[in-house]
């Protein structure tokens, strides 16, 4: 992927786009507002990482520029304002996802894995498969091995999640986003908790596991 | 509306007693100026040398009257009128005047008279006191064609003025209301040119909410400012600690401590991040994005998030929820955050295997009610645990920033709902009262 980082810290930056680049990806890093809405807007990018303070120009003036020349490249918002209303405002604004300071690079590195591949026209399917596991979406019914598996609702919603998004990792806080619609940090492991609930319905009573655990950064299914 | 309503009868009033006096007034001058001539008339008379010459006065002067406005008349004491064009005859209710000619008719209308002994005789001078009851007519037609179309455009302008006040009173209340809620940008209405107190009081609101906004802008420039320069360095130690974390060989030990950096960082910026958050919520900023929200789903959510973590420690999270949904005005973000630091409370402070009870009321003021059955908190800490960063003596090995239940109750004023904080046997009960619902 083709990935524009505008960030003027000078530890941040460089870290944020080596470890891009580690992942394959091709990546440019500037400093400037003004100078990452120009690249923004003559390459063409498939993901856009901005700092909301920039000089110059901020990061969010500089997105609402761009989305108000039609430009729709996915972008991810980094911020250190965290507020009540700063995620509303980031996301009125024209960004795609918005992420808050610190962060683990790990939560980025999904973030804009996440937002490249969005799940946008999709076609419409009616069930997904990872190895001998089976989500019949229409009837709302898990199957391993032959076997059906009882799923309360919202386990069949994060295993959904997982399944759509599977050889990808999902985020604790991504999780909550987009299971339970939870935009703080819960102090406590909870999503480590409702994992393993999964885990030991979808997993445990067969050979191998499904559902992997990515140290540092989340959960994803393995691809086959 | 009544005001003026009262202001206009006052008006009227007033004008009535004033014309009235003017009327009394002129009508008094009016009178003696005719007394006077009267009198002056009778003193001529009265400088005759005998009776021969007053009658031939008399009849000198009666025959330049008009017998309708002068009269004048000289009796013999034998009832004899010997001069002037009208006879003075006494009956029982009094004087009576009756002018002379060829046929005797009584005087029509009022007349003023004045009788002497003169020679002999009795004269007597009458002048019509048509004049006055002209002045009555003047009077009353002033007061039909002017005093009553005034009142009646004090009236309507009392009414037009009090329904524009009430309006203007409307208004204000509601934006008022609007800044109260969050809405600093709300100004009231100054018409250009009006200088009344509503306009002033108008005025000095709009000032009030520019500073208000002002400062709140101000606040949140400073609040983005600490952030950005306490989270920068923040964010560049969690990025040293994890490239150290990523060195091919380190040692277990090394990457221990990377881990527990990791750790603090992540927990420095918990506590800051509660900071500015207060901060935030306190300065009212979020109720101006104030929406429905249904408390019977937040609670529903938040305790289905954290249920399997309360059963990994053997314990029950007993659900009391209406069978519908449960409405009041707030921002759901907040209220889950609220239920989820309460919930959190309740697990790191109580023992393992004890219950916690989540109920909510519904009704017109919905009530949410947390109940743990730990050792609750001792009566004299109960305000203390509300303050910023305060944490119980026994709570000081267990996690947590002691920010937990300040922002519960920020976030509770906030919505303008009553947070409590009871020691039941055996336990803690959080009530959270919500205002009554507007809708």
């Amino acid at each position: 992927m083709k990935i524009l980082v505008v960030e003027d810290d000078k530890t941040t930056g460089p870290y944020v786009a080596a470890g891009l680049r580690e992942e394959g990806h091709t990546v440019d890093l500037l400093a400037n507002g003004r100078e990452g809405l120009v690249q923004a807007a003559a390459a063409d990018y498939d993901v856009l990482v901005l700092d909301r303070m920039l000089p110059d120009l901020d990061g969010l003036s500089l997105i609402k520029t761009l989305r108000g020349a039609g430009n729709r490249t996915p972008a991810i918002m980094l911020t250190a304002v965290s507020g009540v209303n700063d995620r509303i405002e980031g996301l009125e604004a024209g960004a795609d996802d918005y992420l808050v300071k610190p962060f683990a690079f790990g939560e980025l590195s999904a973030r804009v894995a996440a937002l490249a591949r969005r799940p946008g026209l999709q076609q419409q399917e009616t069930r997904l498969c990872v190895g001998d596991l089976e989500m019949d979406l229409v009837q709302h019914k898990v199957t391993r091995a032959g076997q059906e598996i009882p799923l309360l609702p919202r386990e069949f919603t994060l295993l959904e999640h997982l399944l759509r998004r599977k050889g990808r990792v999902q985020t604790r806080t991504m999780l909550l986003e987009a299971v339970w619609d939870i935009t703080f940090d819960p102090q406590t492991n909870v999503v480590e908790t409702h994992i393993s609930r999964l885990r030991a319905k979808v997993d445990r009573p067969f050979d191998n596991e499904l559902i992997e655990t990515v140290r540092g950064a989340g959960y994803r299914i393995a691809v086959a | 509306m009544r005001q003026s309503l009262w202001l206009s009868l006052l008006f009227l009033l007033t004008s009535a007693l004033s014309l009235g006096i003017t009327y009394y007034v002129a009508k008094s001058a009016q009178q003696s100026a005719i007394e006077e001539s009267l009198i002056q008339d009778m003193a001529g008379f009265q400088a005759t040398p005998s009776a021969s010459a007053l009658a031939v006065l008399v009849r000198a002067q009666t025959s330049e009257s008009d017998p309708k406005k002068r009269l004048l008349s000289y009796r013999l004491p034998n009832g004899r009128v010997i001069a002037g064009n009208s006879a003075v005859t006494q009956q029982e209710a009094g004087f009576r005047l009756v002018v002379l000619g060829p046929e005797p008719t009584p005087v029509q209308g009022p007349f003023l008279l004045l009788s002497r002994h003169i020679h002999g005789g009795l004269m007597t001078v009458a002048e019509s006191a048509d004049p006055l009851e002209k002045l009555q007519e003047t009077f009353l037609r002033v007061f039909l064609f002017s005093l009553l179309p005034a009142i009646a455009i004090a009236v309507l302008g009392g009414v037009l003025l009090a329904r524009r006040s009430a309006r203007r009173l409307t208004e204000l209340e509601q934006v008022l209301a609007r800044l109260t809620t969050g809405d600093l940008t709300a100004r009231a209405s100054t018409p250009v040119g009006a200088t009344d107190d509503l306009n002033r009081i108008s005025t000095s609101v709009n000032r009030m909410a520019e500073a208000q906004e002002n400062s709140m802008m101000a606040l949140k420039q400073v609040s983005a400012d600490i952030a950005h320069d306490l989270k920068s360095p923040i964010q560049r130690v969690s990025v040293h600690a994890e490239r150290l974390q990523a060195i091919p060989g380190l040692p277990a030990e090394a990457k221990e401590i990377a881990a527990k950096t990791l750790a603090e960082t992540k927990g420095i910026d918990q506590t800051f991040q509660s900071l500015l958050q207060i901060a935030q919520i306190e300065g009212g900023s979020p109720a101006a994005r104030f929406q429905t929200v249904d408390l019977a789903d937040t609670a529903r959510t938040i305790a289905e998030i954290y249920e399997p973590a309360a059963e990994e420690e053997g314990r029950r999270l007993q659900l009391d929820l209406p069978e519908g949904p449960v409405f009041v005005r707030g921002d759901k973000t907040l209220i889950g955050q609220l239920l989820a630091n309460l919930l959190e409370n309740a697990l790191r402070h109580t023992p393992r295997g004890s219950d916690i009870h989540l109920s909510l009321l519904g009704g017109r003021q919905p009530q949410l009610i947390l109940r743990d059955h730990g050792s609750g908190i001792p009566q004299k800490e109960q305000v203390n645990v509300l303050r910023r960063l305060y944490r119980l003596e026994r709570s000081r090995s267990t996690p947590g920033s002691g920010l937990g239940l300040s922002l519960v109750q920020a976030i509770a004023d906030l919505h303008r709902a009553d947070l409590t904080l009871r020691t039941v046997e055996p336990g803690l009960e959080v009530q959270v009262s919500f205002p009554k619902a507007d809708v």
